[in-house]
């Protein structure tokens, strides 16, 4: 007997899930019509026109129920409906607004569903343009739909088997097990959700994954387009159509996956915007593979060369983008990634390597077929020629993402290896190294390749021009290479070629820009995309080279002697820096006080806001030349059961950036355990010169003072006074205050004490008592009294010309969207 | 034979040398006991953290300086000194990664990635200073 609950709303998610089985069956009969109108392109005309039909209604009913289960999906979030485990996981009731299409896509299947809704629109596009490979482009396109589609379907067969899952499942269906859900009011506990993670929640949430998932799906059109040549057996009509979406995905893949870089700078205390991490490789690594796959079908446009490398690398290039799927969603990664997603275990697993297993079969199965007769060039090509270098840069981009691909698959290929030889492979102890060592000498043969390659003509070029140019450019490249690296200190001779890569790279191509082509907009694309590259380069070397640390601490070296051997001492680079509230600590050529705290809500979590002031004097006149705060934040996080985030937060300068974040918190408003120790401890002093510990400093005995000029000791004739004079210092040494508390004998009887105090240490002295055992040998014992004061510990780290990276980021992306523009004007232009 | 294919030649040939050559770049996971016969070493070590061992951590001594006991895969326990801040929540993981070396009975962290229990939290990872 069915319980009937009360307080549900299912109408929408049967809406929904009815749309997920019609863009299913509809992605299937379109795939099958357009399959059906190419095989009956020779036999029946006719037939075949009206399978084209059926294929394009087939893929609009497809788009139509793409987009209502987004509407249906997004109408459950919006309306907060609970009873749905996906608004209950990824939404809350105090979720702003704009988060609510970010919560969209946190999870698994919306991420999904982004990716799917791309390609519709990508493919109403082609559908509308590819005309005579329409047919066969489409087909292949409905395919990876279906097989998309089959991510979200949800369809159980018996208890084990799970074949995609759908983002319309109740929650009750999603605990069963939970006894909540066995009685039938059960709504009326269910009253908010779980809300988006709260370090998800920034404005990088709402924009990164769009742009990036569009970047991930227009892979599948330079694919299409190659299975549809290869299928056709036709090698000319492709060629246009392929370059101009390559580009549009070489320039939107590109932006996404800066913008990850961006973000992780932004907003996660990864310490920088590239950590060489699997998620962020598995990204790059099909950008590398089209871009190269870009250069070597733009030489077979020109001289009919590179056309089978090209294939292998375009196809490549959308299987890997599936194969980063697998890598990032089926927690294969586990212990390896930063921010690999959860897997959603062995069921994914399976279905995604079925997914990949069809594509790659596919590809494969035709390039074969075709191998023996794609077209070929019989002679040689020149040594000054265009194609020949550019062929040599698209195979060592390749080459490098290849390299990249197997070291970031260790948790795929380590279980072979420990078969074979016993050893559990782990990543490398340093990955930055790793990748670094080898990806320079990709950068330097990159770089100097895309500073010269477009001086040379394809077929041939004049060697003494050549040689002309070139020689000049070098020169003022060598220049400025010389003058950033002497200034920038630039000492390790792999980056100093690597510098003098990007120079040249940046010269030659802003005087082929303005010198050969004569600044003619519509041409400029290679030079100013090849220009961008350049100055990622020159970005990437200033910036990771001379990033360093602001934030030393010194303070146990000075008091826990012994407990670390010296070796460890110096082996440390200790980056983080104790901040006490109130108390001005050096940090590089900046003085930073932790000012104060302050909390503001995020939905139900609480963030807390610490205020740091950085300024910097002059050193002779003292005056202050600089003065900023930066508001670094923390949280405990509601939905990880507590667990305690923190935000980092960036001064921009034009030539650097400062770059904090806490890592540590005692007291203030996050940290209540605190507790403050109220009682005062003795200390003896025996002679000038003598030291008392305090927390965060030390104070150093000057001697005893007849002398009392305290304001707030009247004088009393019987009185016999003296006062202890000390020196406070902070724990870098540096004099804080000068302090005499007083003790004082009144009538020879009665002991009165006045303390003195520092306030940034909230340091309470008292001269408790006076022994005197011969005029030499006197002891004075002082009482101190230190709370328990409040303090961070924080992490500060400059990155020096970080603009220069963002800035060749745009540049590049430009000069993809000029070359796109100037190759659809064309198209425009002969029709 | 073309000249393009004597250089493709060319750069599968250092391709592969790279590769090999770097192949002594990966690490490995092993245990405190077969970390403790490569003294010295960095390696990585799986384990969990003893809870009903102190943990010591005094940032106000020196906030690049915290010491735990963890247990092994296989059950040993060791004392941990992690050169850096104590990881947020250490006490909530259910596994860490341990990137360091084994010296004299003590393990010298200079990374720790936690595995935490939520399933809404994705793996968190604490950077430390690698050396």
């Amino acid at each position: 007997m069915d319980t009937q609950f009360i307080g549900e709303h299912l109408r929408p998610g049967q809406l929904g899930h009815f749309f997920v089985i019609t863009s299913f069956v509809a992605a299937l009969f379109s795939t099958f019509s357009y399959f059906r109108a190419v095989r009956t392109e020779q036999t029946d005309p006719l037939a075949s026109r009206s399978w084209l039909t059926f294929g394009r209604s087939g893929f609009v009913v497809h788009v139509v129920s793409v987009i209502s289960i987004f509407i249906a999906l997004f109408y459950i979030i919006e309306n907060h409906l609970f009873e749905y485990h996906y608004a209950w996981e990824h939404s809350s009731l105090s979720l702003p607004g704009k988060y609510l299409l970010a919560c969209f896509w946190e999870g698994q299947e919306g991420s999904f569903m982004l990716w799917t809704f791309w390609h519709c629109m990508l493919g109403l596009v082609v559908m509308r343009t590819a005309k005579g490979l329409e047919t066969r482009t489409m087909a292949i396109i409905s395919l990876v739909q279906v097989c998309l589609a089959t991510m979200i379907l949800g369809i159980h067969f018996g208890p084990d088997l799970k074949f995609g899952s759908t983002p319309f499942l109740l929650l009750r269906h999603a605990m069963q097990d939970a006894p909540i859900f066995s009685s039938p009011n059960y709504m009326n506990f269910i009253t908010d959700g779980n809300g988006l993670n709260v370090s998800l929640r920034n404005y990088w949430m709402v924009i990164h994954p769009p742009v990036l998932f569009l970047g991930f799906a227009s892979t599948l059109i330079p694919f299409s387009f190659c299975i549809a040549a290869l299928w056709k057996g036709e090698y000319q009509t492709f060629v246009k159509p392929t370059i101009a979406w390559s580009l549009f995905n070489g320039a939107v893949l590109g932006t996404g996956i800066m913008m990850g870089g961006a973000w992780a700078y932004e907003s996660l205390n990864f310490g920088g915007y590239w950590a060489w991490d699997p998620v962020e490789n598995a990204s790059l690594v099909p950008w590398l593979v089209l871009i190269a796959g870009l250069h070597t079908l733009l030489i077979y446009k020109s001289t009919g060369r590179a056309l089978s490398l090209t294939f292998v690398l375009l196809l490549l290039s959308h299987l890997l983008v599936w194969y980063s799927t697998f890598l990032t969603r089926t927690g294969i990664l586990g212990k390896t990634s930063v921010h690999a997603f959860t897997g959603d275990g062995k069921a994914l697993t399976y279905h995604l390597l079925i997914v990949i297993g069809i594509l790659f079969l596919l590809a494969l199965a035709l390039l074969i077929r075709r191998w023996r007769g794609l077209p070929r060039i019989k002679t040689e090509e020149e040594t000054l020629s265009r194609e020949f270098w550019m062929f040599i840069g698209s195979v060592i981009l390749f080459l490098s993402s290849m390299q990249i691909a197997l070291s970031t698959s260790i948790p795929v290929w380590s279980p072979f290896a420990k078969w074979i030889s016993g050893k559990d492979f782990a990543p490398p102890i340093d990955p930055m190294l790793h990748y670094n060592n080898i990806q320079v000498w990709v950068a330097i043969i990159t770089g100097i390749l895309s500073a010269s390659v477009l001086y040379m003509k394809f077929k041939n070029s004049d060697g003494r021009v050549l040689a002309k140019r070139l020689g000049i450019t070098a020169l003022i490249g060598l220049v400025m290479a010389a003058a950033i690296g002497w200034g920038q200190h630039i000492t390790m001779w792999q980056y100093d070629i690597m510098l003098f890569a990007a120079c040249f790279g940046i010269v030659t191509n802003i005087y082929y820009g303005i010198v050969v082509q004569k600044a003619k907009f519509k041409k400029l694309g290679p030079s100013v995309a090849h220009l961008g590259f350049a100055m990622v380069l020159l970005g990437i070397l200033l910036s990771s080279y001379n990033k360093h640390a602001i934030s030393f601490n010194i303070t146990g070296e000075e008091f826990n002697p012994g407990k670390r051997t010296a070796e460890e001492n110096a082996k440390e680079n200790s980056e983080n820096e104790l901040l006490f509230r109130g108390v001005t600590s050096p940090m590089g050529d900046y003085q930073a006080t932790y000012l104060s705290d302050s909390e503001s809500m995020k939905g139900k979590d609480k963030i807390i806001y610490y205020n740091i002031a950085f300024e910097k004097r002059d050193p002779k006149t003292k005056e202050i030349k600089e003065q900023f705060s930066l508001h670094p934040d923390a949280f405990v996080n509601s939905k990880g059961e507590g667990v305690l985030t923190v935000n980092p937060s960036t001064k921009h300068f034009w030539d650097h950036d400062i770059f904090t974040y806490v890592n540590h918190i005692h007291g203030g408003l996050l940290d209540k355990s605190k507790t403050d120790t109220i009682s005062y401890k003795s200390n003896t002093v025996n002679k000038p010169g003598d030291t008392v510990l305090l927390n965060g400093g030390y104070m150093i005995f000057k001697g005893l003072d007849r002398k009392v000029t305290d304001a707030r000791y009247t004088p009393v004739d019987s009185d016999l006074i003296i006062c202890a004079r000390f020196t406070v210092y902070d724990n870098k040494d540096k004099p804080v205050k000068d302090i005499a508390p007083i003790y004082i004998l009144r009538n020879k009887r009665e002991i009165l004490h006045i303390e003195d105090t520092v306030g940034g240490m909230n340091l309470n002295v008292r001269f408790e008592n006076l022994v005197v055992r011969s005029p030499t040998d006197v002891s004075t014992e002082i009482m101190v009294k230190q709370t328990d004061s409040d303090f961070i510990v924080l992490k500060a780290l400059v990155f020096p010309f970080i603009n220069v990276l963002w800035l060749g980021v745009i540049v590049m992306v430009l000069g993809f969207f000029i070359s796109l523009g100037n190759l659809l004007s064309k198209e425009i232009a002969t029709r | 034979m073309k000249k393009t294919h004597i250089v493709l030649l060319i750069l599968i040939v250092a391709a592969i040398s790279v590769l090999v050559s770097a192949f002594g770049n990966f690490s490995t996971y092993e245990t405190f006991a077969s970390a403790s016969k490569q003294a010295g070493k960095k390696i990585y070590v799986i384990g969990y953290l003893e809870k009903d061992k102190e943990m010591e951590y005094d940032p106000k001594k020196d906030p690049n300086h915290f010491i735990f006991y963890a247990k092994d895969k296989a059950g040993n326990m060791n004392k941990v000194i992690f050169n850096g801040e104590k990881p947020r929540d250490i006490e909530k993981s259910e596994q860490i990664v341990m990137m360091g070396y084994e010296d004299a009975g003590t393990f010298h962290c200079s990374r720790i990635q936690m595995k935490c229990p939520s399933k809404y939290k994705k793996d968190m990872v604490v950077e430390g200073k690698s050396s």
